[in-house]
């Protein structure tokens, strides 16, 4: 186990906040940690920053989130990693498409060659609001409340796509699954970040697998051609116990 | 060359997937069985779905892991597409199941055989569940009693999967000798404490270990109870290639499971153990498996 201490707290959004930590390591967009709330559990974070110090952006879905939530400068953090395959980065132009707290994954890619879309439920969700330095952000809001309303799918409907060598998705699987139907029809090489209920982080207990292969070690970033042929992906996937649930589309 | 036949079970070789890693998502274990597994042993699976505990679930040490997952398992009743789904490898799986009492074994067995399952193995012996594994699996009554309701009942083999951390395996291996098989060792009870953090890794506080540091303890009680009772034996406990599965053979073991090694090695683990089976038996002269099963026994 790492350990490290926080170093700054930033609140993004009013359920979401940076922690920055310093961690003299490569990690690589798109890797993640495991990261121990010692009396709450242990779960998986994108970094969010791969500079030093390193960051991870958290929004509180459990205990063990809402209690790393709590903590402050100088408060100790355990982890271990990084874990996962990385993106595949690329120089020139790209699109990047995030959702919910699926954008913290996608931050260390956004350059000025980017164009990224952001979505959330509402304004006040939309993460990194104001702090994009890309070529050009999008928002979208299911509610409208700012930039256009709808979801990631609506708007890439009609968005030319064209330009970009590459499209980077991170969000619910309903969106990404949209997406990747859309994308699929067209020529452009994407990756997405996905998820699964993960456990044991170095691909022993089955909790991440998605057709056979495990995420928090093959993934969890998974090209489009190989997503396109998944069996799983959009359809169903294990819960806590193991029992096969269906995924909502 | 490789090939086996357990109790009647054919493989095309003797590796098996170990149960407990990557084996509770279908598609998992058709994955490992096509990548070169000879069979594959599913999560144990108890009566109701249980979640197991909130991770850390495993801690990482040199020389293996400690793990306390907890049994999380679906439930009997949401099992069968699972397996399904791995038997469309047409490789043999499998059923692992836990239980607390010889109806509740035998409840369990039946359903396994009914999904289609070629044998069950009985979890006598997850260290980290109370009231389940080596709490039932370390009393020898109740561990006859097991394997007797089980044997008259089923059509299928019974493997009974057994724990070290008993006062006398050899007791418990006499207690278990009409299953069609023993499988030896599971983990080892263990726990790591994280100094920074002052206390236990594991959520559960305790857990097992497994992976190389427990190789030389498998090693004995396979070698020392097909020594005296002469059982079949499936040999498990930190194999990581093919000499190591050879001295289990050595000891006494029939066949192999591999888990933890999935870890470093990832599925690719089986056809490179077996190649390296197959080099070792050529440079040294044998024609079968069989030939070396207990040869290391004085």
């Amino acid at each position: 186990m790492i350990h490290s201490k926080i170093t700054e707290k930033i609140r993004e959004t009013p359920s979401t906040c940076t922690l920055k930590f310093e961690w003299d390591a490569a990690v690589l967009p798109g890797q993640f940690i495991m990261i121990w709330i010692p009396g709450y559990g242990e779960i998986p974070m994108s970094i969010s920053d791969t500079g030093n110090p390193k960051a991870i952006t958290v929004k509180a879905y459990g205990p063990p989130s809402a209690r790393l939530q709590e903590l402050g400068v100088n408060d100790k953090l355990f982890f271990r990693g990084p874990y996962g395959v990385p993106f595949t980065e690329v120089k020139e132009r790209k699109l990047i498409i995030g959702s919910g707290s699926g954008m913290a994954c996608l931050m260390p890619l956004v350059d000025s060659k980017s164009t990224v879309m952001i979505s959330a439920k509402k304004a006040s969700e939309l993460l990194y609001r104001g702090k994009i330095n890309a070529e050009n952000v999008i928002y979208i809001t299911d509610d409208g409340s700012e930039g256009t309303r709808g979801f990631p799918d609506t708007v890439l409907r009609d968005f030319d796509t064209k330009e970009f060598h590459m499209v980077y998705v991170c969000g619910p699987e309903a969106m990404m699954y949209k997406v990747l139907g859309i994308l699929s029809a067209r020529q452009n090489r994407a990756e997405f970040s996905l998820e699964r209920s993960m456990k044991c982080g170095i691909g022993i207990c089955d909790s991440c697998s998605i057709d056979g292969i495990q995420l928090c070690r093959d993934g969890p970033v998974i090209g489009i051609e190989r997503l396109k042929n998944s069996i799983e992906f959009g359809r169903s996937k294990l819960d806590h116990s193991g029992k096969r649930i269906r995924v909502e589309i | 060359m490789l090939s086996v036949s357990l109790a009647g079970i054919k493989l095309e070789n003797p590796l098996m997937l170990a149960s407990g890693i990557l084996d509770q998502n279908g598609y998992t274990m058709k994955r490992i069985l096509e990548k070169g597994a000879g069979a594959a042993v599913t999560k144990s699976i108890g009566k109701e779905p249980r979640s197991g505990y909130v991770p850390p679930i495993v801690s990482v040490i040199e020389g293996g892991l400690i793990n306390a997952v907890g049994l999380s398992n679906p439930g009997i009743r949401n099992i069968s597409g699972e397996i399904k789904i791995a038997k469309e490898s047409n490789k043999p799986v499998i059923g692992s199941i836990f239980g607390a009492t010889p109806d509740e074994f035998l409840s369990l067995a039946a359903s396994m055989q009914d999904f289609g399952v070629d044998a069950v193995e009985l979890n006598l012996s997850c260290p980290h569940v109370k009231g389940v594994g080596t709490e039932v699996g370390s009393d020898p009554s109740l561990v006859k009693e097991i394997v007797k309701t089980l044997k008259g009942s089923l059509r299928i083999p019974v493997f009974s999967k057994l724990s070290p951390n008993v006062n006398s395996v050899l007791e418990i291996a006499n207690a278990a000798i009409d299953s069609d098989g023993l499988v030896l060792i599971n983990t080892v009870k263990g726990m790591a404490i994280d100094v920074y953090a002052r206390r236990p890794v594991l959520s559960n506080g305790f857990g097992g270990l497994s992976g190389p540091a427990i190789r030389p303890v498998g090693i004995r009680y396979v070698y020392e109870v097909k020594k005296e009772l002469d059982p079949l034996i499936i040999g498990v406990g930190g194999i990581e290639n093919g000499i190591h599965a050879i001295e289990y053979f050595m000891a006494g073991a029939s066949a192999v499971q591999i888990g933890t090694a999935l870890m470093k090695y990832g599925c690719q683990i089986f056809s490179n153990i077996s190649r390296e089976i197959g080099e070792f038996m050529k440079a040294e002269g044998f024609q079968e498996l069989d030939q070396m099963v207990g040869a290391g026994i004085l």
